[in-house]
């Protein structure tokens, strides 16, 4: 999470010499990242400080007024206003020509341009807070104009702004603001790092880092040993494991108002918006301590009494955003005798906040577990700059400093008394831990000598108490570091970020691997590659899909692995099969592609059944699977173009003489166009076509020719490495032969039936079959280029004619074949 | 004779002169020189002449014969470069239209990073092996120190399987690769140099997160690793990925299996790592570098998980999103990085 750092403020706690650039670039090397730096005031360019000498009616317009305002010039100039505030002697903001104002504090911010308003002509204008944003700051009625002297207490205090001698008639209102100068950083800190969400946390680790003086003192709570019976309220944690620490004090006869500048400026600063002095209070000891407060109207708290407690079934709150919260035995609670008043650690209730006429308070400090916070914020969805602090982690000993401060403010802004001691509970007593480390250990990891004075030093300077024999570095961890540091290794990141990662030189360990790349991950590329080179593009699609798609594709999701908590139903089932999201590509594509040719690899889902073949034995097989997909307009017959790439497949990994068998009836495939290729009985591949049936569901408009292949088996047969035939010595002959069989003998038969028919018969090769006009009906004519040779010798013609003549001749007796001509 | 000798001579010169074609030119040779042409027929005729004018008559026949030869010769050399001449302007094609192209396929954008990625870390000694997607808790999370309580545990952030637990915790979709740690140091092998890329599975979906993901992860262990070699591989990454010049940074992080942790940035391509382009701040970047990944030395509870001795064996681990990592090199700016994964081929078709 993010903190917005003033650089302004977090000198206060720190002495810094650095720009802020040089500062944002050390700090993110060793501590937390300071991702942006944003300059302060810029908005107010070309605003003054101004002061009303002279009023005057507009003699045009009622509600308008002339008035000369001094800037620092040698005469006043002269403005027209609507103000209904003003006064001759009112320090104002003066926007002057070229400044950026927001009319009305509405609409875009508009570059204010020389004016002639009612006939009178205007050098500028008297801004109203919210047309300067500073809407926030003070808020006021409408018309009415920023009255700097009221709002910033001039009257009363010699005005204090940094290096000059005051406000004075011409003076920048940045200046006069005291933002000039001043940047925020926009700083990014590791869940583990709580105690940076505050700017004594940040400057804790600036000084520690920069090597400058750490100028915060931490505040003291004080309380006697009275066991709360002198305590102002009566506090009760119940639930003991869930809340290490609660402290509440009293406070009466405070009054509710306005915070000072310097205070609404350091929250704003952090992106924080001032509502009062009490509200301001608990928020600006959070930004400074990382500590979250919470204010209670006493006279609102039934019983004037706390409780820490889980909240009963059915019991309700309203928080402080307006909506109320359904709460139940999971959410931690702080209630008074009746009901729940605060989510612990979240939001505090709507009714028993601080509101204007507040006068008795209790102040809230505490120490909530991170865990019971985190789960009861997601529980009711119900986020807070408290509860993202709680959740990290906070320490049992950070609540009373921070309270000692906030009582300190309180007092100071809103005045009141004291009532009686804090109340303090502590169900368990806080026991601090320490960790040790070698010097050896230490050098070791870093990989560079790191001196062991150099060590000691950084652990302090963190706020660790180091002790030191030998080799051996005992140190004690501070509080604020409390869920962080664990053991004696992040000892190691302590030294080793202070000193600076870029310190360490960069050594590239270059050795033979000692393990082979996984078969399954080379093969994959390779037929990848292969199937890129045949034109086809490979999708990713998701290894989740719905179980309609499923259904769709004659899936019975009972037995597939469910995921438990998808996101939506789209993505609940593992993929048993990439045929569906490959359907899903294709329909999606289809109308703007004529010709798509498709391709994934990747894995499948298959619930364990206790006979896995997969490498987890415990757990689903994920197969691997490549699947590819083809549909032109203008090819009715894909499965062939599917099945040239499989045999192309085949061919390339050497992996010969399959056997093909058709396909049984089926809702994924074509009943009368798909094949499964099986070698040595194991299944290798299935090709074909998609079934009109699922093309109509996936609304797929031409025939789908579709490759699977079974992976594991395919790479058990695969070869890279290839035997050399030579080729014939003799030169070769090709003939044509066609014959007229029954439709349902297949061209495998006849191609083996020649082969063996004669051992000259080198090579048989379809180019066409045929049925239709001269070939009677219920027959098909096939014809085949034959290839006839001998490696002893080149055959005469008669020779082959004999040779072809055998083929025939198998053909008749086999086929009861007819030759065409 | 001798006149008609010398008339076929001219005769040659005009007919072969004439001549517009190489078949043309052809004829005019069988015509008259040929083995039946006029100067054979003609030279038949000199038994009929006289004794003492037949070598006079005989030399100019032949003379006649090689001059028409010669000239033919040259006239076929003529006739012939004109045709090629002419091929230019009678063959001549639009040459901006276009060729016939083979069939063109793609790999997926994230197939090709994450083979440029292995082949980065393949020439330095590291193997890629596959782990389970879908793995046990004890190897998602357990295991890599995150207490039971951490929030990564909690069933809106992390996908589980509906499947019984077993005493390896629930069936999980792993939300990161490193669970290949765990099963990589179970086996007791060192030294360990893996890589393991793989899908991964998040409860977040928007215009920057995808449910499924893919990330890259490498874990080095042996006896002696330090810091140094985690920064040594880093910028080796850094070069070879992202081009000469570009390296990284570590800054402290946080990660619960990994300690230290840290994050890993490498120097900004466009403003050359110094945050500023042409007196504006550069656009590309955050203050000259960017972000990658993370990475950290291994925790020495996640060697002690796995029963490996810490004391003995130390080393690290460093992994990225894919996807992340190939938006940085390639340049593409997708405003939705949900398009990876809708298979629009206008979009798989680009890379």
């Amino acid at each position: 999470m993010n903190l917005l750092v003033s650089y302004d403020w977090l000198k206060e706690y720190v002495s810094l010499k650095e720009k802020p650039e040089e500062f944002a670039a050390r700090i993110s090397l060793s501590g937390p990242a300071v991702e942006k730096i944003i300059p302060q005031g810029e908005e107010l360019r070309g605003i003054v400080v101004g002061k009303v000498v002279k009023l005057s009616p507009h003699p045009q317009a009622d509600k308008l007024s002339l008035v000369s305002v001094d800037i620092g010039h040698k005469q006043p100039i002269n403005l027209v206003c609507g103000g209904t505030n003003l006064y001759v002697g009112q320090v104002v903001a003066v926007a002057l020509v070229g400044a950026m104002v927001r009319w009305h504090g509405q609409g875009d911010l508009i570059e204010l341009k020389p004016a002639q308003i009612r006939g009178v002509k205007s050098e500028g204008m008297i801004c109203a807070a919210s047309e300067i944003a500073l809407g926030e700051a003070f808020p006021h009625e409408e018309r009415e104009i920023l009255d700097l002297g009221k709002e910033l207490g001039l009257a009363n205090n010699p005005p204090l702004i940094r290096g000059a001698g005051g406000i004075n008639p011409g003076t920048p209102l940045a200046d006069a603001l005291g933002l000039s100068g001043d940047v925020v950083m926009d700083v990014e800190v590791t869940s583990n790092r709580p105690d940076c969400m505050g700017m004594v946390g940040m400057a804790r680790e600036a000084a520690a880092i920069l090597k400058h003086p750490f100028k915060w003192k931490e505040p003291v709570l004080s309380v006697s040993k009275s066991k709360g019976k002198k305590a102002g309220v009566k506090v009760t944690i119940d639930a003991k494991k869930a809340c290490s620490r609660y402290i509440g004090v009293r406070i009466n006869g405070i009054k509710v108002g306005p915070s000072p500048w310097w205070m609404k400026r350091r929250l704003m600063s952090a992106g924080v918006r001032p509502i009062n002095n009490l509200v301001d209070i608990t928020n600006y000891v959070m930004l400074e301590t990382g500590q979250p407060m919470h204010v209670f109207d006493v006279a609102k708290l039934k019983g004037s009494e706390i409780r820490v407690r889980f909240a009963r079934a059915n019991e309700k709150m309203m928080a402080l955003d307006g909506k109320t919260y359904q709460l139940d035995d999971k959410i931690l609670v702080i209630a008074d005798a009746e009901r729940p008043v605060a989510i612990a650690g979240v939001m505090g209730g709507e009714e028993t906040g601080a509101t204007a006429k507040t006068t008795d308070i209790v102040l809230e400090s505490a120490c909530f577990d991170p865990v019971v916070v985190r789960k009861g914020s997601r529980k009711i969805n119900l986020q807070s700059d408290s509860q993202l602090r709680f959740e990290k982690g906070l320490s049992q000993l950070s609540p009373p400093s921070a309270m000692a401060r906030a009582i300190k403010l309180v007092l100071e802004l809103a005045g009141g008394k004291v009532v009686g001691e804090p109340a303090d509970v502590m169900p368990t007593a806080y026991k601090p831990v320490a960790y040790s480390v070698t010097t050896d250990e230490v050098n070791g990891l870093i990989g560079v000598e790191v001196k062991k004075t150099e060590m000691i030093d950084v652990l302090r300077r963190l706020g660790f108490k180091v002790s030191a024999t030998g080799k051996h570095i005992k140190a004690t961890v501070p509080w604020w570091r409390d869920h962080d540091v664990e053991m004696g290794r992040d000892l190691v990141e302590e030294i080793a970020r202070v000193i600076g990662y870029a310190k360490i030189p960069s050594v590239v360990p270059i050795a033979v691997a000692p393990r082979q790349t996984d078969q399954v991950i080379q093969w994959e590329d390779r037929l990848k590659d292969s199937a890129k080179a045949a034109g086809y593009t490979e999708v990713y699609s998701w290894s989740f899909v719905s179980e309609d798609l499923l259904r769709k594709a004659s899936y019975d999701p009972k037995n597939l692995l469910h995921v438990l908590n998808p996101l939506s139903s789209d993505w609940s089932v593992m993929r048993p099969s990439l045929i569906p999201g490959l359907l899903q590509a294709v329909a999606d594509n289809q109308e703007r592609e004529k010709c798509l040719r498709l391709f994934e690899c990747s894995n499948i889902y298959v619930r364990n059944d206790g006979q896995t073949s997969g490498p987890w034995k415990d757990l689903p097989d994920e197969v691997p699977e490549m699947a590819i997909m083809v549909k032109d307009t203008e090819d009715d017959q894909p499965w062939r173009t599917a099945k040239g790439l499989l045999e192309h497949l085949f061919e390339n990994f050497g992996i010969s003489d399959v056997h093909w068998k058709r396909i049984s009836r089926d809702n994924i495939w074509h009943p009368g166009r798909s094949a499964q290729a099986y070698k040595d009985n194991k299944l290798v591949a299935t090709v074909g076509e998609i079934g009109p049936q699922m093309l109509e569901t996936f609304k797929i408009k031409s025939r789908v020719g579709v490759i699977v292949i079974n992976f594991r088996e395919f790479i058990s047969l695969a070869k890279v490495s290839k035997a050399y035939v030579p080729p014939m010595p003799y030169p070769e002959a090709k003939r044509d032969l066609a014959v007229v069989v029954d439709r349902n003998v297949e061209y495998g038969e006849i191609a083996l039936s020649i082969r063996r028919a004669d051992p000259r018969i080198l090579d048989v090769q379809w180019f066409d079959t045929y049925e239709g006009k001269g070939v009677p009906d219920g027959k098909k004519s096939v014809a085949m280029h034959l290839t006839i040779g001998s490696p002893e010798k080149t055959l005469e013609s008669s020779e082959v004619d004999g040779v072809l003549n055998n083929a025939i001749l198998a053909c008749q007796e086999k086929f009861k074949a007819e030759i065409r001509a | 004779m001798k006149d008609q000798l010398e008339a076929l001579r001219l005769e040659i010169e005009r007919d072969v002169k004439a001549a517009k074609s190489l078949a043309e030119l052809e004829q005019i040779e069988i015509k008259y020189l040929g083995r039946k042409g006029e100067l054979t027929s003609m030279l038949k005729g000199l038994a009929n002449v006289p004794a003492d004018q037949r070598p006079e008559l005989g030399a100019l026949a032949n003379k006649i014969k090689q001059a028409g030869l010669d000239l033919i010769a040259g006239k076929r050399d003529s006739l012939a470069s004109s045709r090629y001449d002419a091929i230019a302007e009678t063959e001549r094609v639009d040459i901006t239209e276009p060729g016939v192209r083979p069939p063109e396929g793609h790999l997926h954008i994230m197939t090709q990073t994450i083979r440029e990625i292995t082949s980065i870390f393949e020439k330095i000694g590291f193997y890629r092996i596959r782990y389970p997607e879908i793995d046990w808790d004890w190897y998602a999370f357990e295991a890599l120190n995150m207490p039971p309580d951490h929030p990564a545990r909690d069933d809106w952030e992390t996908f589980f399987m509906d499947a019984p637990s077993t005493k390896k915790g629930k069936m999980v979709m792993t939300p990161h690769t490193s669970n290949g740690q765990i099963h990589e140091l179970e086996r007791h092998k060192f030294p360990i140099r893996m890589l393991n890329i793989a899908k991964c599975y998040r409860r977040q979906i928007d215009a920057t997160h995808t449910p499924m993901f893919h990330q890259f992860e490498g874990l080095l262990v042996d006896e002696g690793v330090n810091i140094t070699h985690l920064r040594g591989i880093l910028d080796y990454f850094a070069r070879e990925f992202f081009g000469p010049g570009r390296v990284s940074r570590i800054r402290p992080h946080h990660f619960r299996f990994t300690e230290p942790s840290f994050e890993v940035d490498i120097s900004c391509g466009v403003c050359g790592g110094t945050g500023m382009v042409e007196k504006k701040k550069c656009k590309v970047c955050k203050r000259g570098w960017l972000e990658i990944g993370g990475a950290g030395m291994v925790h020495p509870n996640v060697l002690k998980a796995t029963g490996v001795d810490s004391k003995k064996y130390t080393g690290f681990a460093f992994g990225w999103g894919i996807e992340r990592v190939a938006m940085m090199k390639e340049g593409v700016k997708v405003d939705d990085i949900r398009v990876l994964y809708q298979n629009d081929v206008r979009f798989l078709k680009q890379f």
